[in-house]
């Protein structure tokens, strides 16, 4: 027992039928980055004012520079010009602002991306999406999930230091051009270039360069899931060098793609100083009277010091557009997977499922997406409630589409599906679904205790509920067993328990949901023949009196069933019951 | 656990130095860039005490010295060339060192092997490979530089505005040791804050990714509104927690903003009054060099606290770090084998296989799994290993493949003790088939000849023919030019297995070692997959695991196991 489960554990992810996601909905970056603006409007008092304690820490770094220059210049000049009052406060406000504004704009910011999780959550269990779990694109999701994590800079650090230097160039406009309106011109209109023209060149051209560092990424990815998932076989084949040869040309491709990036950065970068030092230059040529013309001494150091704090902060910009390119590509990533179309959902659902839960599928034709070939072609079924029937054929002939549609994680594009008479499209998906339970492959276990896992079959389930079903399964001694029976923690995917223990565990799960309808689908997968044959005897017993839907690819013999299909060119055909 | 935190250090330790070589011209060019910068203040200083003197001595002073005006935008060249250098090179350090260390765990993987596998998840290795170690750029390329410069900016500032300016010297530097002492306090406090937190913070991370990628169970066990709840509740507590980790590490770079506020106010302040005082006096020429002095001292001061700051920000690069040495100094170290006396090849034609005594415990807690075993298969000849699993007999084929070293007994090759044969003369014997055959992300022709990727057409064609390839080569898009594997075009079952077969074809090694090759397919495919088996038996020595009724098919002898034991042999077993 043990043996094979550990085998079966350290199998990849099962990768050969995963169907590749595609996205209906298409956005432009932009509008994808509209979109999550939208989610923030809830937290938006808070995100503005994250803003507005930045701009008036930055203020003040600027008035610092600005009035301790003065405060020198005019001493000089033998008058105070800045009291030493003002000077403590600006410094003061400084300090206190500028983390009030660390402190506030995070704050704001994990609201707002415990928001955007909430519903990116929500939009995947509502929309079609949900079929995506279904098919097992768990690695696709999980990568989403960073996605949405790499999300957090587009407030702190895009937002933020644009409005902040949106609000700086006009202060420095007026402050500068009312001494000299050429001065004031020129400073502003290099301020201009440094900090929205370069990053705005940066992020344009980083575009194409953050999509292709993500091509890269995932083919590095690729390559090193390939060497680590086939270590047996690169052990049996003696193909270590090779292996990893491959990983290593991966590698070196990321890394010369993101050398070219680096090196595009260093020069934008530079450019943007180099603006902000033709300023500084501009001003000392004004304060000498040098082809400009000439401005007071004390007005001269007082632009002189803010010239050289307003550059000091746009230098973030130019990361910032740097990232823009990869913030915009996780953002439309995220917003196709989770809006989906309307167009599915309109149809009113109102109605509660009926009370018979015999299921009938009318001339059923369904394929997963437009540019996929048709999986069912006009299937027709009839399963009276109650009854035990079998659904076989080889993998890929699309069992386990029949099984999405049932539950509703997918629509017929032809024929209808009934449920007690009503035809499935007019009952509310979670009435459906309460109707019927569910065991599969894909099946998940999370990361919680045994209990918490259970639980999510039957929430008020008691703990004499949750041992019956234990025992059903035929695991319940495994559990009694365990140091901290139904509290013990099964890991991420059940990887704590082995995987048969793991698969009983889910069943047991399933049993304990009130379902009058068992679907299950290759429910013995991963047993070895002795335990199958076991697992498949409880099923006789425990599911008496329900409606069992048993999708296999054969039968083993001990299965008590009232019918048998086999599904083959998209039509059941019956066979012997 | 100390332990494992002084290893941890070490690992950090030891990457910083061999981050450092890599790093020198960033901390050259970040030193360049600090001496003009201060070059570029001392201009600004020159232009702006001469223009104030001459405005307080009635606007007609003597005309500007030329050279400010040249010397500052030079200098500003200088510097931005500096910075194109340093950012160059930074890029080049996070490259550097993020090469050599995915090599370095590649290698470890390597040499663990599929014992590996038996610990840890896949998908945790390769993002150790991949995301661990990608995000160790920050720590080769900006805190290894950061953590010179933070040091020797600051100083080499303070030896021109000492000598200009010795008090301003005494205020900046006092203010500047200021910032490792706040560093350190906040530091450390931010340090407990995180640990308490961090455990917490990790599940709940964690608990997210979970949740979205059991989405599918979730929905339709109807319990969606309940985990929308208790996600915004978890998302709701890691914000909480997440604030008050940062509620402190905050403090540390306030604190750095507090420093260069009180460096500003004391320059200003303490200069002005000596100004004033001066300037009452009315000694011009000693004057403007005061002023002069004094406005450098305070345009230095942005240019002193730079690299303290950017020293702060790389912290959390070197938190990265300490998280990828955690789980790469769990992998197995590369160990050369020793070259024993008695390494030897194996004569590849005729193998025979024998057990002697053979014990192995996978787990003390779970009992041994293989217990005084002992067969011999004569070559050519076929031994089909029965009962159910867990019986032992996976871990009989990794004992065969060399994964793992019998406790007890010998695992013998023509006599020889396998642990005597030198790696790549047994993988040469060795042919081996389990039960789902891993298709690397490439066309079938990569897969195929990924057993002998020197085989020519000839060859290729004899094993898709002899593998029944060719039958199901017409349905495919691109025939051997398919793309399969991850992202690729999906095989079924008995395909797959078929590409396994065709591989052990091409390998054409004596020895074929077959672990429940029919696991996972239907009666009808398990039959033709068997048949195709039977063929590429033909003259080898098998050993087949299985628990299939279809094994029969296979003459031979026999042996039942259970629980690690020899329960029944059949033949001459």
């Amino acid at each position: 027992m043990a043996m094979q489960d550990q085998t079966s554990a350290v199998q990849p992810p099962a990768r050969l039928h995963t169907m590749p996601v595609q996205p209906t909905a298409r956005f432009t970056d932009w509008q994808a980055v509209c979109v999550i603006f939208g989610l923030w409007r809830r937290q938006g008092v808070r995100l503005v004012a994250g803003a507005l304690l930045a701009l008036a820490a930055l203020a003040c770094g600027l008035a610092l520079m600005q009035v301790s220059g003065l405060r020198l210049a005019g001493c000089v000049l033998g008058e105070v010009v800045v009291t030493t009052a003002l000077l403590r406060w600006v410094g003061v406000g400084r300090v206190t602002l500028r983390y009030a504004e660390r402190l506030f704009a995070h704050d704001a910011m994990f609201r707002a991306l415990a928001d955007l999780r909430v519903w990116f959550f929500q939009s995947l269990a509502h929309g079609a999406a949900a079929g995506l779990g279904f098919r097992r694109a768990g690695d696709m999701l999980s990568r989403l999930v960073s996605d949405i994590g790499a999300l957090d800079g587009l407030y702190l650090r895009i937002v933020v230091p644009l409005v902040c230097a949106g609000l700086t160039f006009p202060a420095l406009l007026v402050i500068v051009g009312r001494q000299s309106l050429v001065l004031g011109v020129a400073v502003g209109v290099l301020f201009a270039c440094s900090s929205f023209l370069v990053p705005w060149l940066i992020a344009r051209s980083g575009q194409k360069a953050a999509d292709q560092a993500a091509h890269l990424l995932a083919h590095l990815r690729i390559s090193v899931l390939d060497l680590v998932g086939g270590l047996r076989e690169i052990r049996a084949f003696g193909a270590e060098g090779r292996m990893l040869a491959r990983v290593q040309a991966a590698d070196a491709a990321l890394l010369q793609g993101q050398m070219a990036v680096a090196r595009r950065a260093a020069f934008a970068n530079a450019l943007a100083f180099l603006f902000g030092q033709s300023a500084v230059f501009m001003v000392l040529l004004a304060i000498g009277g040098i082809l400009l013309p000439r401005i007071g001494a004390l007005e001269g150091v007082s632009i002189l010091f803010l010239t050289v704090a307003a550059f000091e902060s746009a230098v973030t910009l130019t990361r910032a557009g740097l990232q823009a390119g990869i913030m915009g590509v996780s953002a439309r990533r995220v917003v196709e997977m989770a809006v989906q179309p309307a167009a599915a959902n309109t149809q009113v659902m109102h109605e509660n499922a009926p009370a018979d839960t015999s299921i009938r599928l009318n001339n059923v034709r369904f394929r997963w997406a437009e540019d996929r070939p048709w999986v069912l072609k006009g299937l027709t079924l009839d399963i009276p409630a109650g009854a035990r029937v079998a659904i076989l054929g080889p993998s890929g002939i699309g069992k386990s589409s029949l099984a999405a549609l049932l539950l509703r994680a997918a629509s017929p594009q032809e024929g209808h599906i009934y449920l007690g008479g009503e035809d499935i499209a007019t009952i509310r998906p979670d009435a459906v679904r309460s109707k019927m339970a569910w065991l599969s492959q894909a099946t998940h276990l999370f990361d919680d205790t045994i209990r918490a896992n259970l639980l999510l079959g039957r929430p008020d389930a008691s703990e004499d509920d949750l041992w019956k079903a234990l025992d059903q399964a035929a695991v319940s001694d495994v559990v009694r067993a365990l140091p901290e029976g139904l509290d013990t923690w099964v890991g991420e995917g059940g990887i704590r328990l082995s995987g048969g223990q793991g698969r009983r565990i889910a069943l047991a799960r399933t049993l304990l949901a009130p379902a009058p309808i068992l679907i299950l689908d290759e429910p013995a997968t991963g047993l070895d023949a002795q335990t199958e044959q076991e697992f498949l005897r409880t099923l006789n017993t425990v599911s008496e009196g329900r409606t069992v839907i048993l999708i296999a690819h054969r039968l083993t013999g001990v299965e008590k069933l009232d019918r048998i299909w086999r599904l083959s060119e998209g039509v059941a055909k019956a066979a012997a019951a | 656990m100390r332990n494992e935190k002084a290893a941890i250090r070490n690992w950090t330790r030891l990457q910083s130095r061999l981050g450092r070589q890599a790093a020198r011209s960033v901390v050259g060019s970040g030193l360049l860039s600090s001496l003009a910068g201060i070059g570029q203040a001392w201009c600004a200083a020159v232009v702006l005490g001469h223009a104030l003197v001459a405005w307080q001595v009635g606007g007609q002073g003597a005309a500007f010295p030329a050279w400010p005006f040249i010397l500052f935008p030079a200098l500003a060249m200088l510097r931005a060339l500096c910075m194109i250098r340093a950012d160059v090179a930074a890029a080049q350090a996070g490259i550097v060192g993020r090469r050599r260390l995915r090599g370095e765990v590649m290698a470890s993987i390597l040499a663990g092997g599929p014992a590996l596998l038996r610990r840890t998840h896949s998908g945790v290795l390769a993002s150790l490979v991949v995301d661990r170690i990608e995000a160790l750029d920050g720590f080769f390329g900006r805190w290894v530089p950061a953590s010179v410069l933070w040091m020797a900016a600051p100083v080499l500032i303070l030896l021109p505005v000492g000598i200009m300016q010795p008090r301003a010297a005494v205020i900046l530097g006092l203010c500047g040791l200021a910032v490792p002492v706040g560093q350190a306090v906040f530091g450390i406090g931010a340090a407990v804050a995180s640990r308490n937190q961090f455990l917490a913070m990790t599940r709940l991370q964690a608990r997210f990714l979970d949740r979205i990628k059991g989405i599918a169970t979730i929905v339709l066990a109807g319990r969606t509104e309940d985990e929308t709840r208790r996600l915004g509740d978890a998302a709701e507590e890691l914000r909480v927690r997440t604030m008050k980790v940062l509620r402190v590490a905050f403090l540390s770079s306030a604190s750095i903003d507090g420093a260069m506020v009180v460096a500003f106010i004391l320059l200003a302040v303490l200069d002005g009054r000596q100004a004033l005082a001066m300037q009452a006096s009315g000694s011009s020429p000693a004057l403007q060099q005061a002023v002069v002095a004094s406005l450098f001292a305070l345009l230095a001061v942005p240019e002193f606290f730079a690299p303290l700051r950017s020293f702060a920000l790389a912290y959390q690069d070197r938190a990265h770090a300490q998280g990828a040495a955690t789980a790469i100094l769990d992998l197995p170290e590369v160990t050369e084998r020793p070259a024993l006396d008695g390494a030897r090849t194996v004569n590849a034609n005729g193998v025979m296989v024998a057990f002697d005594d053979v014990g192995f415990t996978w787990d003390p807690a779970r009992g041994p799994a293989l217990e005084h075993v002992s067969f011999t298969v004569p070559a050519g000849e076929t031994l089909v290993l029965a009962g159910p699993s867990g019986a032992g007999k996976s871990t009989i084929m990794e004992l065969l493949l060399g994964f793992i070293a019998p406790q007890n007994g010998r695992v013998l090759f023509n006599g020889a003790p396998l642990q005597s044969i030198v790696p790549d003369a047994l993988s040469r014997v060795v042919s081996w088939i389990g039960q789902k055959p891993v298709l690397f992300a490439g066309s079938l022709r990569d897969n195929i000849l990924f057993a002998k990727p020197d085989a020519d057409e000839q060859e290729l064609a004899n094993a898709l023919r002899s593998a029944a390839v060719d039958e199901f080569l017409p349905t495919l898009p691109n025939g051997l030019d398919t793309q399969i594997g991850e992202g690729g075009f999906g095989l079924s079952g008995g395909q797959a297995q078929r590409i396994a077969i065709a591989r052990a074809y091409l390998k054409n090694a004596p020895v074929l070692l077959l672990d429940e090759p029919t696991a996972h397919l239907d009666p009808a495919t398990e039959k033709s997959v068997f048949e195709s088996l039977q063929r590429l038996a033909v003259g080898r020595t098998v050993i087949l695991a299985t628990h299939s009724a279809a094994a029969h098919m296979f003459k031979g002898r026999r042996i039942d196991l259970q629980n690690g034991r020899v329960i029944n042999r059949q033949g001459a077993a």
